[in-house]
């Protein structure tokens, strides 16, 4: 079996959506922050403008990340981003979205998302971590706070062996800690706010203790920068108006009750 | 000859119950299990059977528990079993919305704020125009639906209305039945509207010429994980069976009691897994 490397502070995000605007503003967070390394859940590409600029930025930082949905997508050559969503105006934007980033990224940095790993496995001091994109069965699979039950926690980190799993696709961060210091954290993303009325994006840091320390970490970037370019790239409206005010416009009908009555839309 | 596809099962994701059976207030046209209010074909569950089988289904790691009927709110318990099944996972009720009043519309609200998880609660109408939707749903189901959408959205329950395709062609709009529908929420007030659409199925009341069946040839690379008998199952009067659809149907029922017994695959023999396969439909929520 490969040797698990072991870490004590990490930083961990999901989503990057195009965004290579608050892409480089998490980076440098994070270096501030003190971290050994720097992880990504996957989902590079989608909803905003530029597909290749967030490639440099990932391969200078060394991100170590894993494959997501849209990554598996683009790399097979799919026709869709791979979501899992079923709602007609969900898919709709989903398609305007995927399309863009498909004609616009390079062959190059598509074989690049291709060679990416679905899972991987460290430790945080003595606690043995498993990152995965949607749920550790499922590349796809959305948990969200209020739709992941404590017994489906629990089933997950008992058949993967694990003491805490990381995850993020569904775009809104949160952390069960169960008892005997177990833990599942959705680590968010970093391509679109987090359908809170503010503009500011998320990422994890993950510090080693007697307990595992789950700090989410809000980044503020230039997202009137952001939204020009995706004005002028001519990205849905309903896209630039996420980015501006931090709700969610699209994308949304897949959110469960709790989540849905949360946001303004 | 050709053979009878078959799903393998994966995991259980998703417990249906169904709790009425088919005993419902209504008795309408398009019924996929033939519901109504006289002798109903499959019994109501008790109260301690639900619970039973939500017990096991939280072993396995259920993630989404989800009730029908029949009309789920005629059962005396049914505050009582959302509650129970809310401590394990989100939860969904699917409703004509005849017996949401505001006391109902309250409680189930309490309920909502008591649980961690979510609480869907699915209203069935099948047209915005009254008259046409009362020709499938019967007298003054409409009126009642509608009524029942408002209280609960006024709680912050967020309803998914649920529709069929059985007035389809009465939809011309751009956009078709879903957008119809969403503007008749909004419409309403409704500035969350939340909607989902089910392709007809040829069973129960609508039961007529045997459909298309599939056949292993046709599913051969098939995703099955793109079937929710792939990850589901129903506990109803007669034991578990395979899906929703299915329920009550003897060569869909896969175990006479216990939940586990039932982990094993399914033939996908009715016209209604065509359906399901062609279509692409799933009877969860998302």
């Amino acid at each position: 079996m490969q040797a698990v490397k072991e870490y004590q502070r990490i930083a961990v995000f999901g989503g990057v959506y195009n965004n290579a605007l608050a892409l480089e503003t998490t980076l440098e967070d994070a270096r501030q922050r003190g971290v050994e390394a720097i992880f990504c859940l996957g989902d590079m590409g989608g909803f905003g403008p530029h597909p290749d600029r967030v490639f440099p930025l990932l391969k200078a930082a060394r991100v170590l990340a894993i494959q997501g949905n849209y990554d598996e997508s683009l790399a097979l050559g799919k026709g869709d981003c791979g979501c899992g969503y079923t709602d007609p105006r969900d898919n709709f934007f989903a398609r305007v979205s995927y399309e863009y980033t498909s004609q616009r990224m390079s062959a190059d940095n598509k074989a690049w998302l291709g060679k990416l790993p679905k899972q991987r496995r460290i430790r945080l001091g003595r606690m043995q971590v498993l990152m995965c994109h949607g749920s550790p069965r499922t590349i796809n699979e959305f948990l969200w706070e209020s739709s992941t039950p404590n017994d489906l926690v629990q089933k997950f980190l008992r058949d993967c062996g694990t003491d805490v799993i990381l995850c993020t696709h569904t775009g809104i961060k949160w952390h069960r800690r169960l008892a005997e210091g177990r833990h599942l954290v959705n680590v968010g993303v970093i391509g679109r706010p987090a359908n809170d009325g503010r503009p500011n994006v998320w990422y994890t840091i993950l510090t080693a203790g007697n307990d595992l320390q789950v700090e989410f970490v809000p980044v503020q970037y230039d997202h009137e920068r952001l939204a020009l370019e995706m004005e002028q790239e001519g990205l849905p409206a309903e896209f630039v108006e996420t980015i501006r005010t931090g709700w969610w416009t699209t994308c949304m009908e897949i959110l469960p009750a709790k989540e849905r009555a949360r946001g303004k839309y | 000859m050709m053979r009878t596809p078959v799903a393998p099962f994966s995991y259980l994701s998703t417990l249906w119950v169904q709790v009425t059976g088919t005993w419902c207030n209504l008795q309408c046209l398009h019924c996929i299990n033939a519901s109504g209010p006289k002798n109903p074909w499959l019994k109501r569950l008790d109260a301690e059977t639900v619970k039973r089988a939500i017990r096991e289904a939280a072993g396995f790691g259920v993630k989404e528990i989800y009730f029908t009927g029949g009309e789920p709110f005629l059962h005396d318990d049914i505050l009582e079993l959302l509650a129970f099944a809310l401590r394990v996972a989100p939860t969904t009720v699917l409703t004509n919305g005849t017996g949401i009043h505001a006391t109902v519309a309250n409680a189930l609200a309490s309920l909502a704020r008591q649980t961690p998880y979510s609480l869907e609660i699915r209203v069935s109408v099948d047209d915005i125009d009254p008259e046409r939707n009362d020709r499938i749903r019967g007298k003054g189901a409409w009126a009642k639906a509608v009524k029942a959408i408002q209280l609960l959205h006024a709680r912050g329950l967020l309803p998914i209305l649920t529709a069929t395709e059985i007035l389809q062609e009465s939809a011309p709009e751009e956009g078709g039945l879903y957008q119809r529908f969403r503007d008749f929420l909004l419409s309403l007030g409704i500035d969350k509207p939340r909607v989902k659409i089910m392709p007809i199925f040829h069973i129960g009341r609508m039961a007529g010429e045997e459909g298309p069946l599939l056949t292993e040839e046709m599913l051969q690379g098939f995703d099955f994980s793109l079937l929710q008998c792939s990850e589901t199952r129903v506990v109803a009067d007669g034991g578990i069976y395979s899906c929703p659809i299915l329920v009550g149907l003897k060569d869909a029922r896969l175990s006479e009691e216990r939940l586990e017994d039932s982990f094993t695959p399914c033939r996908l023999y009715h016209s209604a897994c065509a359906t399901c396969y062609q279509t692409g439909m799933t009877c969860k929520n998302s």
